[in-house]
């Protein structure tokens, strides 16, 4: 009896080793392992510190964050009225230069070819008269009178300050000389009243035709027109006070 | 007899410690005041021995019973907030220390005891 009390106490302290060497030697490890610093095993006071210092830096991003949201806002606004103003000055801009013709344009419109008859082609009491600037600014005039837009003699753009003479025997038109046999003249308006400007009823076609100058016609829905490409020169005028 | 029985449990639970797989860190201490507790249990029941007031039902149920309750105090600690694992470490601890202390003076007056015998027998 006494034997196996004591056996069994021998089992029991043996077991009792085992299950103390054992956990001491589990924490052994654990202790090992979590020497690494690492977000597992900081301790929690550490992680207390660690949060605390990360809500302090989120907290001052965030106010920064907020600061840039609401200066962009205000430079979007700002930017947007600039853009608006802005806007408006490249209509007004664009629109200007639409009307000083420094721009190329096609539409609606006529183009009309001058070129003297040749000696077969005359009859009764015709003769030739070479094309003079005369003629020119006559077919223009009656353009411009049944509402052409943009005008042009042989590629050379008519603005507001344009004049066509005779010089010698060329005409001037811009600055520039030209002296052809064919004169090519593009308009851009309504083309049935282009026509009938020149080409209706006693119209100016006639009159070229007797002084030995054939003109014809040609209707487009798509006449191109180069821009003016000349200088504007202000040498005396000045604005008004 | 028995200290083949602690050889064996002490090499037997040094594999298996060493090859269980690692436990989470958060129960790590309580598996830290657990082997505080049953330290203490040890060094108590060494003492018992010595003191010839050695009951193997207080001992092993000591041992168990420190253990689980320090794991319990140090749970309920952690959900008050409040670090009464420190508690339990000062107590045990402490206790260690005391039995040590009795240990040692126990095995110095046995042996200065033998030295007096010897001389006295060399006289």
């Amino acid at each position: 009896m006494e034997k196996k009390g004591k056996v069994i106490m021998i089992i029991t302290i043996g077991i009792m080793c085992f299950l103390l060497v054992m956990i001491i030697f589990m924490q052994f490890k654990v202790v090992q392992e979590s020497e690494e610093t690492n977000i597992d095993t900081l301790q929690a006071t550490e992680l207390r510190q660690e949060l605390a210092n990360w809500k302090t830096k989120y907290e001052e991003t965030k106010e920064k964050y907020d600061k840039t949201v609401e200066t962009l806002k205000s430079y979007r606004e700002e930017s947007s009225a600039e853009s608006k103003t802005k806007q408006t000055l490249e209509d007004e801009l664009q629109s200007l230069e639409r009307a000083l013709g420094k721009t190329n344009v096609e539409g609606e419109g006529v183009i009309i070819t001058l070129s003297e008859k040749k000696q077969s082609e005359l009859i009764e009491d015709e003769e030739i008269v070479a094309i003079n600037a005369e003629d020119l600014i006559y077919i223009v005039n009656y353009l411009k009178d049944s509402g052409a837009e943009a005008i042009s003699i042989n590629g050379e753009r008519i603005i507001n300050s344009t004049y066509i003479v005779d010089v010698e025997d060329t005409i001037k038109i811009n600055s520039r000389y030209l002296r052809t046999e064919k004169y090519e003249i593009k308009a851009i308006g309504n083309s049935t009243y282009l026509e009938s400007s020149i080409f209706g009823k006693g119209g100016y076609s006639e009159t070229l035709n007797s002084s030995g100058i054939k003109a014809e016609i040609q209707k487009s829905n798509k006449v191109q027109i180069s821009k003016y490409n000349g200088d504007y020169e202000v040498n005396y005028m000045e604005e008004a006070k | 007899m028995i200290f083949i029985a602690i050889l064996v449990g002490c090499i037997l639970g040094a594999i298996v410690g060493i090859n269980v797989p690692i436990i989470p860190y958060t129960y790590s201490s309580y598996l830290a005041i657990a082997i505080i507790a049953a330290l203490d249990s040890v060094f108590g029941g060494i003492t018992g021995v010595l003191k010839r007031e050695f009951d193997i039902k207080v001992f092993i149920s000591g041992f168990f019973c420190n253990s689980i309750l320090s794991i319990l105090l140090t749970y309920l600690g952690n959900k008050l907030d409040v670090d009464i694992y420190l508690a339990a470490i000062v107590v045990f601890v402490g206790r260690m220390f005391i039995n040590l202390t009795i240990i040692r003076k126990y095995y110095i007056d046995k042996w200065s005891e033998k030295l007096k015998n010897l001389r006295l027998k060399d006289k």
